[in-house]
């Protein structure tokens, strides 16, 4: 096998007394892929830090070429041929793709930028890439994988050895993952070392050479990928012999308690009808962009929509999001660090700020606040210091939050939007085990996902949109990943949509 | 760890000030007496009141410079409606009332103007209250047409013992300033409304996504802060019984000023009144001593101010790095 | 303008024959800074007053009024009319010295009259006819007041206005005149020719010394501060306020024969009035005109108050 080209060796990480990394080793050699997993919190984030000259270590050594190094500064590490490309991506919003990619290092002749030779050589680099954006757009405008694409365009330009990558597909959809995973194996044609971290261990187990888990900041296995299959990794990441992901179905459902009928949401979705019941969870599938998200915001008065809607049998217009909460009905964001959670709060704000005026008699009662937050944190489990801000909590435990957040002004009818984007395994069986049990009390449960395998487990009946429109629906074993992808898609053959 | 560095970002701000009790006693003793104290806090009364509704905008993410402006416009025409409505009423409680109302009517009507355009139109607080700004000042000068607006005299010394007069000693601009800041400290720390404030400086779609009624909260914070503005008029307009197109000029700054220093976030999300107490004590004691002291030329009076503001923000500059 | 005492040091040398009346229409801008405190609130009523009155005494006189809140808006301004309106005759008061030189220069070059008023440009011999009052003059008068009113001498405070040449002239010949009179200047600060800074820097001069026999505001805008400032603390060992420039108030206290404000320093805004006014005049007749026109600083007491109250004016 080749030498490693960057490693880690014993490397310890403490931040203040608490030591978050325990003696970590992990190499990366050219020419391999190697995947990082473990649950939230395990210590990867960290470890992928100090490997890209963001932190230092506290003890141990990085080695570059098999030689002690220490990265002065990231530019360093960089200069070096070692890019990191973040989760949240490292792009400045308002300038373009190729204005991006050049960000500090462009072309000049003379005193002037040099711009049709930056735009060529742009192209060339997402042609590489198989991306097809244009390269003056503004990032702010594009799509997650583009975004991607600019991030890893951005680090062939600087002639990257070794590529890291944290969650490069949290934010894909599977055709977009496909489309990665390609660029990746092209990339470790070329002799590039590759990590990435990723939640979802069949893409593990599909493209990864070499594997190390971790678990409580320590490597618990690292080996050659192939000696584990999905589940052994599961189970080492967790500690834990991990049995079923799903909970069981629950009971017939009750009476219907949402009727919506000719929902349009401008420039969005149109024409969307559809019943929910008590005590039932409908799936909502399909494509990124298809219009789910913007559906339910539209019926939870979060954008402008028209239709018919009725609550319990009796017809409402709802304009505003307070309007839809006073009708016990709520939407829970995708989007947790924008939309979710004020991040520089601690956990009492965000728990109680949609149900303030349950706390609120003149004034607001911090006691009942702090009691209200020590029972959600014993119902949700969630784990982290209560002094520190929230945007320093796991995504994992963020999420268990902003559900609890949710939960507390007790909605009838929750529309839950990709419940566990970014969590890991663990966290994701608790909280399907959550929206399970709001369902047994007898609440209504809308779960919008972009995982397939996630809705068939998840629920009893499977609405897939497309391009805008209900796609069709299907329940019980019709609930097939390949009927939700032959609705999803709008074509027949199966062979021909998955990638 | 945190607790020694959270404490700092409290203490920051109050040491700046006593530093400067500090330096301000030991240079002349007259600093410390009942009459000087007093005069310091009357004073700072006008910009307090204004500064604690600024509190509440920053902290929801807003600014509004047009509330020097507003002043003068708002004494301006409470001294017009007043004289003009001298000859039928008379001197008199009534005629004093009629003054405030207009006060208090003028600072809601310009607080909701620049609230609705902001909130509902979503056009930048920072271009509405510019031009705002703009339009009170010449308002004001168009009013007093370019001169000075006059309270009639015998109404003025009818009027004064509101700005002069008070309680056991204390004066009515000081009582008030301590009234409105309990209020406000309260509001900003245990009500709806101020947590809703910071959400929405913090993030105002996440606040949006909590149900949170952001357009409205955000139009309260300018009706507040317009409101104010008319309770501080209502204090000054007896202690010279004029407005001119010089009346209440930079205020704004200074508003914006004592807020930063007392630890309010620029960019919105966090707030403290008490903080905004100090910080514009600590603006007019800074004055006050260099009156009161030959230390330094008067020419550097500007620089010896603006050198005590950044040290003050830079006092609680570790705090908020390491929070 | 019979009220100033005018020392009136024309050049006789210069005629003005190229601007004889010839029923040809000619226009004449004035540039002034806007109305942003008592007396230049003054100044732009008596421009505005002059220039109504002269449209009609002068049919064939066009004018062009600007008020400027700054020295950019006041290019601007004094550029358009050059080359806009062709001005035959620019009267301006320059916001500052240094950014109008260049401005005033061009207008020159076009040909046109220039008639600067109360400030300097930084280059001399750019300017026909200078129109300014006399702020040596001011602080001379006033120091020479002072020191008659407490002829056995005694501890005074002072007001100074926004740091500036002019309020340095004052100052200067202030204290030149109080020279070897036995008044001591106890303090002096800044208080920008405002109301409410005065007000505060009063204050705190009551606050720090326990005797003052006297104040001089340096201005009547001050002056009110001072006063609300001395009366709310109950002062009673302050004998007199005085002021400067001739707001209508004060004039009248003076006239009532108020004893806290005995006397007044007059600084006529008017002088644009006589800026104007002879501009004008020389442009339609030829009377010469060019040169300096220095309007002395005058002491306002109870026995000629009368002739310097103007109870229409704003200031």
């Amino acid at each position: 096998m080749s030498e490693p080209v960057l490693a880690l060796d014993g490397v310890s990480r403490s931040f203040g007394p608490i030591e978050v990394l325990h003696g970590v080793s992990l190499a990366l050699r050219p020419g391999r892929v190697h995947a990082l997993i473990g649950e939230n919190g395990a210590g990867k984030s960290t470890a992928m830090k100090i490997l890209a000259g963001y932190q230092p270590p506290t003890s141990g050594t990085v080695r570059l070429d098999g030689a002690p190094t220490a990265f002065a500064s990231i530019g360093e590490a960089e200069a070096r041929g070692i890019s990191m490309i973040h989760q949240e991506f490292n792009l400045a919003e308002q300038l373009t793709v190729e204005q991006n990619i050049f960000l500090g290092r462009e072309l000049k002749r003379g005193l002037l930028l040099d711009k049709p030779a930056m735009r060529a050589r742009t192209r060339e680099l997402l042609d590489l890439l198989d991306c097809h954006v244009a390269t003056d757009r503004k990032v702010s405008g594009l799509s997650n994988s583009d975004k991607q694409m600019t991030e890893i365009a951005k680090a062939l330009l600087r002639e990257t050895r070794v590529l890291i990558m944290d969650e490069p597909t949290a934010v894909l959809t599977s055709a977009e993952t496909a489309v990665l995973m390609r660029q990746v194996r092209a990339l470790r044609e070329r002799g590039a070392a590759i990590l990435f971290t990723s939640h979802k261990l069949d893409e593990v187990k599909g493209i990864a050479d070499d594997l190390t888990i971790m678990r409580d900041g320590a490597v618990v296995w690292s080996g050659d990928a192939s000696e584990k299959d999905e589940h052994a990794m599961a189970s080492a990441m967790v500690g834990r012999e991990m049995r079923d992901l799903y909970p069981a179905k629950g009971p017939a459902p009750g009476e219907v308690v949402l009727e919506v009928s000719g929902l349009n949401v401008p420039g969005h979705a149109e024409d969307i009808s559809f019943t929910l019941r008590r005590g039932e969870i409908l799936g909502v599938a399909g494509l990124i962009g298809s219009g789910r998200t913007e559906t339910f915001e539209g019926l939870c008065g979060l954008r402008a929509a028209t239709g018919e809607v009725r609550v319990k049998g009796r017809p409402v217009t709802i304009r505003h999001p307070w309007e839809a909460l006073d009708l016990g009905l709520c939407y829970l964001t995708e989007d947790r660090k924008t939309r979710g959670l004020l991040l520089r709060k601690g956990m009492r704000e965000n728990l109680t700020l949609q149900a303030l005026d349950r706390f609120t008699h003149g004034l607001i009662d911090t006691t009942a606040e702090e009691a209200a937050l020590d029972k959600a944190v014993r119902e949700f489990d969630i784990r982290g210091s209560r002094a520190v801000r929230v945007g320093n909590l796991s995504g994992g435990n963020q999420q268990k939050l902003l559900f609890a957040k949710t939960m507390l002004s007790e909605p009838e009818i929750v529309v839950i939007d990709e419940p566990t984007r970014g969590v890991d395994i663990g966290t994701k069986q608790q909280m399907y085990g959550f929206i399970r049990g709001l369902a047994t009390e007898g609440r209504a449960i809308v779960v919008i996902s972009s995982e397939m395998q996630e809705v068939i487990g998840l629920a009893d009946r499977v609405l897939v949109m497309r391009r805008g429109r209900v796609a069709g629906e299907l329940a019980g074993a019709a609930a097939s990943e390949d009927a939700i992808v032959r609705l999803a898609m709008g074509v027949l053959p199966a062979e021909e949509t998955v990638a | 760890m945190k607790s020694p560095k959270i404490q700092m970002s409290v203490v920051g701000p109050v040491l700046a000030l006593v530093v400067l009790l500090v330096l301000g006693a030991s240079l002349n003793p007259s600093f410390l007496a009942w009459d000087n104290v007093t005069n310091v806090l009357a004073r700072s009364a006008f910009i307090g009141i204004i500064a604690v509704g600024m509190t509440f905008v920053i902290t929801a993410g807003g600014l509004d410079l047009s509330v020097g402006s507003m002043a003068a416009f708002i004494a301006g025409l409470m001294i017009l409606v007043m004289n003009s409505a001298l000859p039928s009423l008379g001197v008199g409680i009534p005629i004093v009332l009629l003054g405030m109302a207009v006060a208090l009517a003028a600072g809601l009507v310009a607080g909701c103007l620049n609230g609705i355009l902001i909130s509902r139109l979503g056009i930048e607080a920072f271009i509405v209250t510019l031009g705002s700004m703009g339009i009170y000042r010449s308002l004001v000068t168009w009013l007093a047409d370019g001169g000075t607006l006059s309270l009639d005299f015998g109404l003025r010394t009818f009027y004064q013992p509101v700005y002069y007069g008070g309680l056991f000693g204390v004066s009515w601009p000081i009582i008030v300033f301590a009234l409105v800041v309990i209020v406000g400290e309260i509001a900003m720390r245990s009500t709806a409304f101020g947590r809703h404030c910071a959400a929405i400086g913090s993030n105002d779609q996440v606040a949006k996504y909590s149900s949170v009624k952001v357009a409205r909260v955000r139009l309260t914070t300018y009706v507040v802060l317009g409101l104010l503005v008319g309770v501080a008029t209502i204090l000054y307009v007896p202690r010279l019984g004029s407005a001119s197109p010089a009346t209440g000029l930079l205020w704004e700054l200074e508003a914006i000023a004592a807020v930063i220093i007392g630890g309010t976030m620029l960019r919105g999300g966090f707030g403290r009144v008490w903080g905004t107490v100090i910080g514009v004590l600590i603006l007019s004691l800074i004055g006050n001593i260099l009156n009161l002291t030959d230390l330094v030329s008067p020419y550097l009076n500007g620089a010896i101010q603006g050198a005590i503001i950044v040290l003050a923000v830079i006092l609680q500059r570790d705090t908020r790095q390491g929070q | 303008m019979k009220h100033f005492a005018a020392a009136l040091a024309v050049s006789a040398a210069l005629a003005v024959p190229a601007f004889a009346q010839d029923g040809e229409t000619k226009v004449i801008g004035v540039s002034i800074p806007a109305a942003t405190h008592g007396w230049a609130g003054g100044m732009n009523y008596f421009a505005q007053a002059t220039v109504e009155r002269l449209e009609k005494v002068y049919p064939n006189l066009d004018f062009v009024l600007t008020t400027a809140s700054d020295p950019a808006k006041q290019v601007n301004d004094i550029e358009d009319m050059v080359a806009a309106r062709h001005v035959n005759a620019l009267v301006v008061l320059p916001f500052e010295s240094e950014p109008l030189t260049g401005p005033v220069q061009n207008a020159k070059a076009s040909g046109a009259w220039i008639t600067v008023v109360d400030r300097g440009l930084s280059v001399e011999g750019i300017e026909d006819l200078y129109v300014a009052g006399d702020n040596p003059g001011f602080g001379r008068e006033s120091g020479e007041y002072v020191a008659s009113a407490l002829p056995e001498g005694g501890k005074i405070v002072v007001l100074r206005g926004i740091p500036t040449t002019i309020d340095n002239e004052r100052v200067e010949g202030f204290q030149k005149a109080i020279e070897g009179k036995n008044i001591e200047i106890l303090g002096m600060e800044h208080g920008n020719w405002n109301r409410d800074d005065s007000f505060a820097v009063m204050q705190d001069f009551l606050s720090k010394y326990p005797q003052i026999d006297a104040v001089w505001a340096s201005d009547d805008d001050m002056a009110v501060g001072v006063l609300a400032a001395i009366e709310a603390a109950g002062r009673k060992d302050i004998r007199f306020v005085l002021g400067g420039a001739g707001m209508k108030e004060m004039v009248k206290r003076v006239m009532d024969k108020d004893t806290m404000i005995p006397a007044d320093v007059t600084y006529p805004p008017a002088m644009i009035a006589t800026a104007i006014e002879l501009t004008a005049v020389g442009l339609v007749s030829s009377a010469p005109v060019s040169g300096k026109f220095i309007i002395g600083s005058v002491l306002i007491t109870p026995e000629n108050a009368e002739g310097y109250y103007f109870p229409d004016s704003p200031f």
